[in-house]
């Protein structure tokens, strides 16, 4: 088959820019090359999602749903993997990729967690969004084990740009290793979590208690009513779809957004099997994709392509996009691709009860909680691990299930299981990861998925690192619960898989070494300048925050640097 | 109207459009799984109306169709054991009334019935394949009677569209917990 696009056939397949993948940072590919004039085609391998229209769950009330959200004994038997994710349950099975459609090979166990459709991940992601720091992006060469070749000072107004049209909020905390950024009004810290903040900043100075920042409206400024979307009405029912906007999605915000410049296509079931390279003028011409339904073969071209599939779904287009060029992979000169993998470290959490408030209740329903920056290895290396990690904790009054298991009958039970109950806390971590050489992705050597493209082994696991960080975190956790006046302090490590935590990282990794890694500052290819990776793969590590918000922010200034160059004519 | 305005009007239009287009489903128009009767089902009714009763307000298990739930939660989304183990907890819930002088459970008087399941949760029929029979059924008791529409808006309050959340609000005497 031919990669260049002479034909008649191929002119009708050629656009100024190809974007593969729909989710959260092939959103705001989409957007800002739409913006900036190119003709720009958005390949997305599942069906279509339109905003409102194919959110049938969004309004049903618990007993409008046949197992009220519990999830049927054959759905979850057919899923032993994507039913492990929290979000997934009767009303929001739809817009997560099954299991048996979709196999992969697990070397060392990962459970891949996955959004195929129109939107991607974007419908069904924790909308947590905190900004890097510049400790997050120095760290890693202070520990010798990845250079990023940008700054947090290169980043920040990216990070200004998308807060502003996600719109975030937060507070303006002014804690020097969590960056404030453009903010809407924070959520309330209930007066539960408050105490316990105050008790816990006394009694560990230099750590700080703040309200997480989210991609919730909760107010609509003229940019988000702009993009038909309104503030957030506090039914956390998020992970259906929201019919109110008032959270940031690819389907509620950046397609839409696209779509009226005049210059967006989206071509839903479109399953990209290679990058298709010209070993003549050195770069990529287009791709080569297989219709989901059909399994018909088209090939699209474009002068740039943004690679935006999903970490370990961008990789295996890249590992597959072979050429007498690259008979590894695409960029692959040094066996990189798909190496350094890396993931959050979710394993420890603590749960405990609160004595006191009992007159204090609060109202509405919240989508975010209460989080501790990074309080470990900071400045420099002082525990027996690296790096550090995030805390999260929440409190509320239990509900009706504290009377599952508890004796009771009749109308006394009944009256007390109807008020609200005493305080229970949750506390968790998020902690970096290193990503390694041997944690790594690569394609089966015999094993295809139902589109005839080789399938992808996962080998990735923990570290004895993770293992002393995770120590760390229960420790240090039970101590923080203990000040703040907790009772019945239970520390678990729920040794759950890789991957569970779905911000796996890494695989065609940033650098400023093409000898150590695959993208330049401007995530393109060292050596294949007109293909961006600008989600979760380039990532040369996974700092502490919630990644998404940094995928959007290196989306948008590569997608500058894309159109920029496109008009020098460097491209 | 000025643009801001029409924008919102606009956001809550498309809300509503997608409101109506939402299945409405109650549950007593769920057919009863093969297997069961409807004396079986009455029974479990009674058994829910026994834990939650009808109390000031709101009404009881009995009547937002627990029985159905139970065995409609049970065939699917269970393991086969706990088919059996709530026939095993039917057998035995019938067998001490009528050590209790009833022809059957739901015909005992209401102090009879909850003196009757306080002693079965004192000594209940014994787990069998991972499925304790009195836990499963009086879990899915709470499940189907916090979760029905009676449950939800009469025993709790339920709020579908909150608007905001107010992390500091006085609780007083009387005001019910959240239903979600």
């Amino acid at each position: 088959m031919s990669s260049h696009p002479t034909t008649p056939g191929a002119r009708a397949h050629t656009y100024d820019a190809i974007v593969v993948g729909s989710g959260i940072s092939g959103g705001w590919a989409a957007k800002e090359l739409c913006e900036a004039g190119l003709r720009t085609l958005v390949l997305e391998r599942g069906r279509d999602v339109q905003h409102l229209r194919d959110y049938p769950t969004a309004l049903a009330n618990p007993w409008d749903l046949p197992h009220r959200g519990r999830l049927p004994r054959a759905l979850a038997q057919a899923n032993p993997i994507a039913r492990k994710c929290y979000a997934f349950d009767e009303a929001t099975e739809h817009f997560f990729a099954k299991d048996a459609e979709h196999p992969y090979v697990q070397e060392k166990p990962f459970d891949w967690i996955r959004g195929y459709q129109v939107g991607g991940k974007s419908l069904i992601w924790a909308r947590q969004t905190q900004r890097w720091s510049h400790h997050d992006f120095e760290g890693p060469a202070r520990d010798g084990f990845a250079e990023w070749p940008i700054t947090y000072d290169e980043l920040a107004p990216w990070y200004s740009h998308v807060e502003r049209f996600v719109g975030i909020s937060g507070n303006r905390d002014g804690v020097e290793g969590l960056p404030d950024g453009e903010f809407l009004p924070a959520w309330e810290m209930n007066d539960a979590e408050r105490a316990m903040a105050g008790r816990i900043e006394g009694a560990f100075p230099g750590r700080r208690v703040v309200q997480g920042r989210c991609a919730h409206l909760t107010e609509a400024r003229p940019e988000h009513l702009a993009q038909g979307r309104g503030k957030c009405q506090s039914r956390n029912l998020c992970y259906r779809g929201c019919p109110f906007g008032g959270y940031f999605s690819s389907n509620s915000s950046t397609l839409p957004w696209a779509a009226r410049t005049g210059n967006l296509t989206v071509r839903p079931g479109s399953v990209v099997e290679s990058i298709l390279h010209d070993d003549a003028t050195g770069r990529a011409s287009g791709v080569r994709v297989i219709d989901a339904a059909t399994k018909g073969v088209t090939e699209y071209f474009a002068k740039v392509i943004f690679v935006n599939a999903a970490c370990l779904n961008t990789n295996l287009i890249l590992l597959n996009s072979k050429s007498r060029r690259y008979p590894a992979g695409l960029g692959n000169d040094h066996g990189l691709l798909g190496r350094h993998v890396a993931f959050h470290n979710y394993r420890g959490s603590l749960n405990a009860s609160l004595e006191g408030f009992a007159d204090s209740y609060y109202s509405g329903r919240r989508p975010t909680q209460p989080m501790m920056p990074n309080f470990r290895n900071v400045t420099r290396q002082e525990t027996d691990f690296q790096r550090g990690y995030m805390v999260f904790f929440s409190a509320a009054r239990r509900g009706w299930t504290r009377g599952q298991g508890a004796p009771g009958i009749g109308a006394a039970y009944k009256e007390e299981l109807t008020r609200p109950g005493p305080w229970g806390i949750y506390m968790m971590m998020q902690g970096e990861t290193i990503p390694r050489y041997e944690n790594h992705v690569r394609l089966s050597a015999d094993q295809r998925d139902p589109w005839g493209i080789p399938q992808l082994v996962t080998s990735i696991g923990y570290t004895d690192n993770d293992e002393r960080m995770i120590r760390d975190f229960l420790a240090q956790g039970r101590a923080m619960l203990e000040a703040a006046g907790a009772r019945d302090i239970r520390a678990t490590d729920d040794r759950r898989n890789p991957g569970l935590d779905i911000h796996e990282m890494g695989g065609a990794r940033m650098g400023r070494d093409p000898r150590t890694s695959l993208l330049n500052r401007w995530n393109q290819f060292h050596t294949c300048p007109n293909v961006f990776v600008t989600d979760g793969a380039a990532m040369a590590s996974t700092g502490v925050q919630n990644p998404s918000l940094t995928f959007m922010a290196l989306t948008a200034r590569a997608a500058r640097h894309a159109v920029d160059e496109l008009r020098k004519g460097t491209l | 109207m000025n643009r801001r305005t029409l924008l919102r009007h606009a956001a809550q239009l498309a809300a509503a459009a997608a409101l109506g287009s939402l299945p409405h489903r109650g549950w007593s128009a769920l057919p009863r799984p093969d297997g069961w009767s409807a004396s079986e089902e009455a029974l479990l009714d009674a058994i829910g109306d026994t834990i939650l009763p009808a109390t000031p307000g709101s009404p009881g298990a009995g009547s937002v169709a627990i029985g159905r739930f139970i065995l409609v939660m049970t065939a699917d989304c269970h393991p086969p054991a706990a088919a059996e183990a709530v026939r095993r907890l039917l057998a035995e819930v019938t067998t001490r009334a009528q050590a209790a002088g009833a022809r059957a459970f739901p015909e005992l008087p209401a102090a009879e019935r909850e003196r009757l399941l306080v002693a079965l949760e004192r000594q209940p029929p014994p787990a069998r394949d991972g499925v304790a029979p009195w836990r499963h059924v009086k879990d899915l008791t709470l499940l189907g009677y916090f979760t029905a529409e009676a449950g939800a808006t009469q025993a709790l309050r339920y709020d579908p569209v909150p608007g905001a959340y107010r992390g500091s609000v006085p609780l007083r005497p009387g005001d019910r917990a959240w239903a979600t």
